[in-house]
């Protein structure tokens, strides 16, 4: 069964795009565009992994993570912060989640593969 | 002193000759007196007369007088003799004569002895009085007598002062005036003090005390102060100079004992608001902000100004009108009236503050605009160059030529460019506003040197050379140091073309204590005009200047030498335009303390 991949983005033009690339590299995108449906599709059926903006409305990806995790069954989901924000590394140094990657936009399809295969790998 | 005259090897006084001539006269004539009227046997013999040489002679010469006395009696005995003898009567009368003579010398030689001995006394403490004495006449003002200390004190001799008047001894009109004053409103005056003038000019301080000793005479003490007057005045001068300092300093003063304010200056009353009157006496804890107390308590009760610098705290200070003004005070222990006490110079820090914390603000404001800006210029990159990635990775089912293939991957390229500037921008952002840390680890220059090498694929680009010993080791942040020299290198194949020669060498500089990595290139070169500018971001160009800047990686260079500044090092360029350039990165063998670096 193919690896679902949950994207939560608010950019349209970037989901877009994902959802091409992550189907070249042999994944399903789930595509959302807001915190609030993305968490009740994560908890419902969670999927392999997800890609998360972090400037989004009207919760951040931050406060989307928080709640994440909250859930016990979600605590070792592989979740990679998909963002343009500089101050990144900072905030997820204070979170310090072993299952927290990050990518930075604008990222290279062969950097996008790298990072998606290594969260998944390691949560095997 | 009397006028001498030298006889027979003797200093002899004019007064002592006509003495003698007229004693020795006197007393040849009352022989004569009595020779004539024994002879004519008148019945009469003056033998009176002979009192006047004896008594005269006694009193001025005691010794010589005697033995005058004696050579009368013996005189006037032996012509009695020859007259009169051999009646018993006039005998024995003439002998009691004689005898007199010499009893009458006794008794006046005894006097003068017992006057001349009292009169010597007194003429010695007059003479060895450490107090200068001059006698004058109060209606001429002459001098009638002076001591030696008066003398020494001056500079005159005796005779130079007795032919002076009084007055002329003042140092100036004005002191003469008020002496004048002084001398008709009291006739006894102790303690005048005034300026005399001594004979090579210079004035000199001296106290007066006179009294009137006789009608006309009055008799000065003079006690020579000038020592004592002038250490007063340097003293007095100190003290204003002092004063002048501290009331026009722009610089906060205080003084305290036991915590009181004991003197405070105009600086430091504009500075807290309050009157000087206010201050005085206040305890200067209660200026204190309260938050600010103990830490200022704890240090002026124990540690307070122990050493010879002075320390330094900043604290708030409550003003009289309840603000709150920020001042940097300076501890120093002193000595004040005689007693230790505490000096504070207090530097008004409240602008310099505000201004700190305006621009530490506006660096944050900075900071943030940059931040949001990159995230808004980042994203829409992202789709550009993910679509870009499909075409080239995916030719066929996309349709892309070989020729359109070329074309996408200078649009990626490009794309990666602008990344590269705006990850670049958001470095320097932060350097800025001081954020980042440094995390040092030993770090083997030959390895690191060969990872950069090999990492960015610089050895494909040219005849690259690493010349680095295989030992040694620097104390570095890895992955800034990593930076810095990356972007040398990257430089060094972009301002150069083939056939590229490339050297990177290490030394260590024992007088400096430092590492030294150089990259050297054989490139286009740098003028000495571009040379610092390269370093500036942007190499933004002057106001209404329309020529290109130097066209080196964007920020790259002025990344570097934040990274190398924080590690407390430098970075040289020795360049000869078409010949090449030479980057030489120093760093310290040992790295700063932490709290410089991070000011850096």
């Amino acid at each position: 069964m193919t690896k679902r991949i949950l994207v939560v983005e608010d950019d349209e033009p970037i989901l877009d795009l994902m959802d091409l690339l992550i189907r070249r590299l042999g994944y399903e995108p789930v595509l959302l565009s807001n915190g609030p449906d993305a968490l009740r599709y994560a908890k419902n059926d969670p999927p392999a992994l997800i890609l998360l903006d972090i400037m989004m409305t009207p919760i951040s990806g931050w406060e989307f993570l928080e709640k994440l995790r909250a859930e016990p069954a979600l605590k070792t989901l592989p979740v990679i912060i998909f963002s343009a924000s500089p101050s990144v590394e900072e905030k997820m140094a204070s979170i310090n989640d072993p299952f927290l990657g990050v990518l930075h936009k604008p990222v290279s399809f062969v950097e996008l593969r790298t990072g998606i295969e290594q969260a998944l790998k390691k949560q095997e | 002193m009397d006028r001498t005259v030298q006889v027979l090897g003797r200093q002899v006084a004019h007064t002592d000759i006509v003495r003698v001539f007229v004693i020795i006269s006197l007393s040849l004539c009352c022989i004569l007196i009595t020779a004539i009227s024994l002879a004519q046997n008148t019945g009469a013999v003056y033998t009176q007369l002979f009192y006047f040489p004896i008594i005269y002679g006694t009193y001025f010469y005691t010794k010589k007088g005697l033995y005058l006395s004696g050579a009368c009696a013996l005189a006037y005995e032996v012509l009695s003799y020859y007259y009169v003898y051999p009646n018993p009567v006039d005998l024995i009368s003439t002998t009691a004569q004689a005898i007199l003579f010499i009893l009458v010398a006794v008794v006046v030689a005894y006097f003068t002895e017992k006057v001349n001995t009292s009169e010597a006394r007194y003429r010695s403490i007059f003479e060895s009085s450490l107090m200068g004495i001059i006698l004058f006449d109060q209606n001429s003002f002459a001098i009638k007598l002076t001591n030696t200390c008066v003398e020494d004190m001056l500079g005159y001799t005796e005779e130079e002062l007795r032919s002076k008047t009084f007055t002329s001894l003042f140092s100036t009109p004005e002191e003469q005036r008020v002496f004048f004053e002084r001398l008709g409103s009291s006739a006894d005056i102790t303690n005048f003090q005034t300026r005399f003038r001594k004979k090579d000019g210079e004035a000199i301080w001296v106290t007066l005390s006179w009294r009137r000793v006789t009608e006309n005479m009055v008799s000065t003490s003079i006690i020579d102060i000038n020592s004592r007057k002038l250490a007063e005045q340097a003293a007095e001068e100190s003290a204003a100079r002092y004063r002048q300092v501290t009331e026009n300093s722009p610089t906060g003063i205080v003084i305290l004992r036991d915590q009181k304010i004991e003197y405070s200056n105009p600086a430091f009353t504009q500075f807290s608001g309050y009157t000087p009157a206010e201050l005085a006496g206040k305890d200067f804890l209660t200026l204190v902000q309260e938050e600010d107390r103990a830490e200022f308590f704890r240090f002026i009760s124990t540690e307070g100004g122990k050493g010879d610098q002075p320390e330094i705290r900043e604290c708030r200070v409550i003003t009289k009108s309840g603000g709150t003004r920020l001042g940097a005070l300076f501890f120093t222990s002193i000595i004040h009236r005689g007693s230790p006490a505490l000096l504070i110079n207090l530097v008004d820090t409240t602008e310099r503050q505000q201004l700190k914390e305006r621009i530490q603000k506006d660096t944050e404001l900075r900071h943030g605009i940059i931040s949001t800006v990159a995230h808004e210029l980042r994203t829409p990159l992202q789709p550009i160059m993910g679509y870009l990635n499909l075409l080239t990775q995916d030719p066929k089912t996309y349709g892309v030529t070989d020729e359109t293939r070329a074309i996408l991957d200078r649009c990626a390229k490009s794309v990666d460019r602008e990344s590269q500037i705006i990850n670049q921008m958001l470095e320097l952002s932060v350097l800025d506003a001081g954020k980042i840390p440094l995390s040092y680890s030993q770090v083997n220059v030959r390895d690191l040197l060969s990872t950069i090498v090999s990492t960015g694929g610089y050895a494909s680009k040219g005849d690259l050379t690493i010349d680095a010993p295989e030992e040694t080791v620097m104390d570095i942040d890895e992955s800034k140091i990593s930076v810095v020299i990356d972007s040398m290198l990257s430089n060094a194949v972009n301002y150069s073309k083939p056939p590229r020669k490339i050297r990177v060498s290490y030394q260590f500089s024992n007088a400096e204590q430092m590492h030294r990595i150089s990259i050297q290139d054989n490139g286009v070169g740098i003028t000495n005009s571009q040379l610092d500018e390269i370093f500036e971001p942007f190499n933004l160009p002057a106001a209404g200047s329309q020529a290109r800047k130097p066209d080196r990686v964007g920020l790259s260079l002025s990344i570097a030498k934040k990274y190398v500044q924080m590690h407390g090092g430098f970075i040289s360029v020795d360049s000869i335009v078409n010949l090449g350039s030479t980057f030489t990165i120093h760093l310290p063998k040992t790295p700063p303390k932490a709290a410089e670096a991070g000011q850096l």
